[in-house]
């Protein structure tokens, strides 16, 4: 920093204290479509709407569920672009781990590097933070995890939490729906559930996604036919 | 050396320029944490600059992580790490000893550059590593226990280097096993 | 380069106009124990192409070597370590590095033990000659120049020898130091081999003239002790010969490994031992 024109932090105080750049960050994400995860006793499942702005879009080439690494994923609610380069950062981490130590990263590092970058975007000069959050889900050596991240590079871990446009109507709906001894497909029906709750238009296997881990510690990111057969279970 | 729930790492204490003693009390093998051992030969300033940066490399692992490394992950640490130098390398050849969660040991040597080579039962490395090969090949038996693992690592690494010019003028084992670590000196020939 | 070492090696030594005879008595060795030499213009030059690069494991055999003699009112001591080393690898912990010439010679040895051996041996072959010959016993000066004649033949053709002749002739106590260089030198104090310069620290400090024999002996030991611990390619046995009037004698042939444990006793003992204040 310091050589180029905008060497200052956009980021900057009010005099109440607060970073007003974050909070219209996370204006974008509460913009955004609603994405959520639940974690099961035996996995985790994460769950996006998946809206066009178009009905000539084709829907089928969007994926907002990504994976970073085997056993972890993440989604996203907030702005696309913004999320692809924390997604490449955050892959780029995660191989850079396996090739020091022959091992997979653990969730709780991939949220840790993936936040710390998010926290260097409301700090450094010339730059803006992300227009996103996050909900990254993964099952390492301990067990499953979901951890949210927000514009500010905070991050904690939840059972279930959700982000997004609906975010706060989609808790409410999972606080009454949650129980610590929920199984992985139950834990997958109730994600689409919620994702119902306050859909505009109908919910099919093309305009949401849903990406899952289990015990096998592989993260799958479900196909149209596997959603669609979700969606006949819970009609 | 391994044992049944346990496993070894010697090694004699000479430091010598050539042909020349220069100290005799100078063990090779570092405790990384309770479970863990590094062994490093060769030369002695990077012995001694392997040894503490893969202090600094544990200590921010154990803070960022929140947990020890394991023997394995560890052994992949130095092979990277010693990778990193490929065109400039390190005049050192590590040792990696330890017992992993299910209390297995695990052993794994490796050359200058990071080659990893593991084996169930023994590993040996430096000036004297042919006879002390042929030591272990000839005293190691399976699933030992930690007294009997002592003294068949005692007496192969006194027959090895007896026979080697370079090493010797002592001698330290550590034993690990679920309990802990138990540390002994040998008393050997000092010429 | 391609060298067919097949004509080469049948060569006899003795045969060819370039080469001599192993000492003026060449036929006392028998046909079988001629030697042969490269029949080439050079063979010195030759040899050191040959071995280039292998001398040091092949030709040095033994190379580690502490070995020290000094003369002092009594006569002389020699005192060696026993280490025989291939490179870093221990060939043998038990070699005799004195060589017993005859009952009023000694020899020690560092360098090539084959070498050393053989030519001492010889050595020893043409002092008996010298006194059927002459009917009295050969003086230190000249077996010792006996055996610099015999190596000198051979110079710069892979010879590795550094020994020191010693004995009792009418002169009374003589020490010589020859090597395979050539190099022929009388002298009251010698050490020899990659632990001398550590022996020779600890022998210079305690040397008299006026020592008796046991303390002589001490000092040797001690000298070759210190070499064993501090120099990697000597230990194993400390061989001590006394040589007097009547001979040489060997005073005692102990393990380095016990005397460190014992020195270290005993300065143990000097120092927990209460300060005597006069």
């Amino acid at each position: 920093m310091g050589e180029s024109d905008y060497s200052f932090s956009l980021t900057t105080f009010s005099p109440s204290g607060k970073l007003t750049q974050i909070e219209y960050a996370l204006n974008a994400v509460a913009a955004g479509a609603t994405s959520l995860g639940i974690k099961a006793s035996n996995g985790i499942v994460l769950a996006t709407e998946k809206r066009m702005s178009s009905a000539l879009m084709d829907e089928t080439t969007l994926q907002k569920v990504a994976l970073v690494t085997e056993n972890v994923g993440m989604v996203y609610s907030g702005m696309g672009p913004d999320s692809r380069v924390l997604i490449r950062k955050a892959r780029k981490n995660a191989q850079t781990y396996y090739q020091t130590y022959r091992e997979s990263i653990p969730v709780s590092q991939v949220v840790r590097q993936i936040a710390s970058v998010m926290q260097e975007y409301t700090q450094s000069g010339g730059v803006r933070p992300f227009g996103v959050s996050l909900l990254v889900a993964g099952y390492d050596y301990e067990g499953p995890h979901l951890y949210q991240v927000d514009p500010s590079g905070s991050y904690f871990a939840w059972k279930a939490s959700a982000i997004g446009k609906n975010m706060v109507n989609a808790k409410t709906f999972l606080e009454k729906r949650y129980s610590d001894d929920i199984e992985l497909e139950d834990a997958i029906h109730t994600s689409i559930l919620t994702l119902k709750e306050g859909f505009e238009g109908q919910v099919t296997a093309n305009n949401i996604e849903l990406g899952v881990v289990g015990d096998d510690k592989v993260f799958r990111v479900l196909s149209a036919a596997e959603i669609k057969d979700y969606l006949g279970e819970v009609e | 050396m391994s044992g049944d729930g346990c496993v070894a790492i010697a090694s004699d204490t000479r430091l010598g320029q050539q042909y020349q003693t220069i100290a005799m009390d100078v063990p090779r093998m570092f405790k990384m944490h309770d479970r863990l051992f590094l062994g490093l030969t060769g030369l002695y300033t990077d012995t001694q600059t392997l040894y503490n940066l893969f202090k600094f490399k544990l200590s921010m692992y154990k803070m960022r992580e929140g947990r020890e490394i394991s023997p394995e992950t560890f052994a992949n640490l130095v092979s990277s790490t010693l990778y990193e130098k490929r065109f400039g390398p390190y005049f050192t050849e590590p040792i990696v000893v330890g017992l992993d969660k299910d209390n297995k040991p695990y052993l794994c040597g490796m050359d200058l550059l990071g080659a990893l080579a593991c084996e169930p039962d023994f590993v040996t490395l430096g000036t004297s590593t042919e006879m002390l090969l042929g030591a272990c090949e000839t005293f190691y038996r399976e699933n030992m226990n930690e007294d009997q693992l002592f003294e068949v690592v005692s007496q192969t690494l006194m027959m090895a280097t007896d026979r080697d010019c370079l090493s010797g003028w002592g001698g330290v084992v550590h034993i690990i096993s679920k309990e802990g670590i138990t540390t002994k000196t040998i008393k050997t020939r000092q010429d | 380069m391609n060298i067919d070492l097949s004509e080469a090696l049948d060569t006899k030594y003795g045969r060819s106009g370039l080469s001599c005879e192993v000492g003026p008595d060449a036929v006392e060795l028998g046909e079988e124990h001629v030697l042969t030499i490269p029949n080439v213009p050079r063979p010195d030059k030759f040899l050191s192409d040959s071995f280039k690069g292998q001398e040091a494991e092949v030709l040095k055999f033994a190379h580690g070597t502490t070995t020290l003699a000094f003369v002092f009112k009594h006569g002389i001591i020699a005192a060696v370590d026993s280490r025989a080393s291939m490179g870093v690898y221990i060939g043998s912990g038990t070699v005799k590095k004195i060589i017993e010439i005859n009952p009023f010679l000694l020899g020690t040895m560092a360098g090539g033990a084959a070498d050393c051996s053989f030519w001492e041996r010889d050595l020893g072959r043409q002092c008996r000659l010298f006194e059927l010959r002459n009917k009295e016993r050969i003086s230190v000066a000249a077996a010792s120049k006996l055996l610099v004649n015999s190596v000198s033949r051979f110079r710069g053709m892979g010879l590795s020898m550094g020994t020191m002749i010693m004995g009792w002739d009418k002169t009374g106590p003589a020490l010589f130091y020859v090597d395979n260089d050539g190099t022929r030198l009388k002298g009251n104090l010698f050490s020899v081999g990659s632990g001398s310069t550590f022996a020779m620290g600890v022998l210079d400090i305690g040397y008299k003239y006026d020592l008796s024999v046991e303390e002589a002996c001490e000092l040797g030991r001690r000298s070759i002790y210190h070499a064993t611990h501090r120099d990697g390619a000597s230990g194993g046995i400390i061989n001590i010969y006394h040589v007097g009037e009547d001979g040489w004698t060997k005073i005692s042939s102990e393990d380095s490994a016990q005397k460190h444990y014992q020195y270290k006793a005993e300065s143990t003992e000097q120092a927990s031992a209460p300060m005597v204040t006069s």
